[in-house]
């Protein structure tokens, strides 16, 4: 590994909003395998933000909530200024799996890709552990990307990415809610990037279902990107 | 004079008065403001003028064509205030992004 740039070149990004409780233990592994680890606290109104504190992580805040597409794209342009080689992207609550980390950084860091997305259909193991109704909301979603972005996923709004730093530099996320992640297949279109989609685990807890997207978020979501074809 | 024509009349005024004090200079936004308003109160005093143009329009009713024309002219006025209100977002974000990376707390590395 000693022609590949350390752990500390690749910085892993996380938009986290009111993660008190679980942020210390999503970040503790990650900061431990030496990866550079930028935490953008979208307003938090918990104490995720004295979490942050002796983590070894750097930190930044936004003065209100702006949303997990703004809170990203902050923790992004911060890690750009920090001379990132390669951004990862990973979600706060805990539902990615460490592991799956340099599967998705390999084909970035080999160049054999731009982006990597996580996709949590490629391994029957992992499309197994999703509930019912999600698999049917998240395959919805595959088709509603699709006819934004053309491009056809096994996945839809799964957090964890990879990119490089050029792919960061492209993709500028505009879209400040939910709606970041179609924004994101968007760009990669609209720059050409080359992509490839790589297993990733998501632990469904009772947590992350509490935390996570809810089903009439995804209506918001879709407005959203309706709005936006109409408000450029 | 009828009193809905008195209430009518007073209200658009009210509505100039305000707006003129209160909101935009813009000369361009005042002109058409005012004209809207000569044109309100004069259908306010003519009744019938708004039903010549319905019917010269084909619509049957002045009324009715004042329910058309006001209800196109709202959805374009949210249309505007919600470009607007996306518009006014964006400079939010920038801003609090600025704020944010100004602020930021570089990651004490405890080893190197």
């Amino acid at each position: 590994m000693s022609r590949q740039p350390s752990n500390s070149a690749i910085y892993v990004v996380v938009a986290a909003y009111n993660e008190g409780r679980v942020i210390r233990a999503t970040l503790r592994p990650l900061v431990a395998l030496g990866y550079s680890v930028v935490v953008a606290d979208d307003g938090s109104r918990d104490n995720t933000w004295r979490q942050l504190a002796d983590l070894g992580v750097h930190r930044l805040r936004h003065p209100f909530n702006l949303g997990q597409g703004a809170a990203l794209q902050s923790a992004v342009s911060y890690a750009l200024q920090q001379g990132a080689a390669y951004i990862a992207h990973f979600d706060a609550d805990g539902q990615h799996s460490l592991e799956d980390l340099p599967g998705l950084l390999a084909p970035v860091m080999a160049g054999r890709a731009d982006v990597a997305l996580g996709s949590r259909f490629l391994r029957k193991e992992d499309w197994q552990a999703v509930p019912f109704s999600r698999r049917v909301l998240l395959k919805g979603a595959v088709v509603v990307n699709w006819l934004l972005t053309g491009l056809w996923l096994t996945d839809a709004h799964n957090g964890a990415r990879a990119m490089t730093r050029k792919a960061a530099q492209r993709i500028v996320l505009r879209e400040n809610g939910f709606a970041h992640a179609t924004e994101i297949l968007q760009q990669i279109r609209v720059h050409r990037l080359r992509y490839v989609e790589r297993p990733t685990r998501i632990r469904y807890t009772e947590y992350s279902r509490l935390k996570g997207q809810r089903f009439w978020h995804a209506f918001d979501v879709f407005v959203d990107l309706m709005i936006r074809r109409i408000f450029r | 004079m009828t009193p809905i024509q008195w209430l009518l009349i007073l209200v658009a005024a009210a509505i100039v008065v305000v707006y003129f004090n209160r909101l935009r200079t813009r000369l361009l936004d005042r002109f058409i403001f005012f004209v809207l308003a000569v044109v309100a109160i004069a259908l306010v005093l003519q009744p019938e003028w708004a039903n010549d143009v319905a019917h010269f329009l084909g619509v049957g009713r002045g009324a009715d064509l004042l329910v058309y024309v006001g209800f196109s002219g709202l959805a374009f006025l949210w249309l505007g205030l919600y470009s607007r209100q996306r518009e006014l977002d964006r400079r939010l974000t920038e801003i609090a992004r600025k704020l944010a990376l100004l602020e930021a707390e570089k990651g004490k590395r405890a080893k190197k």
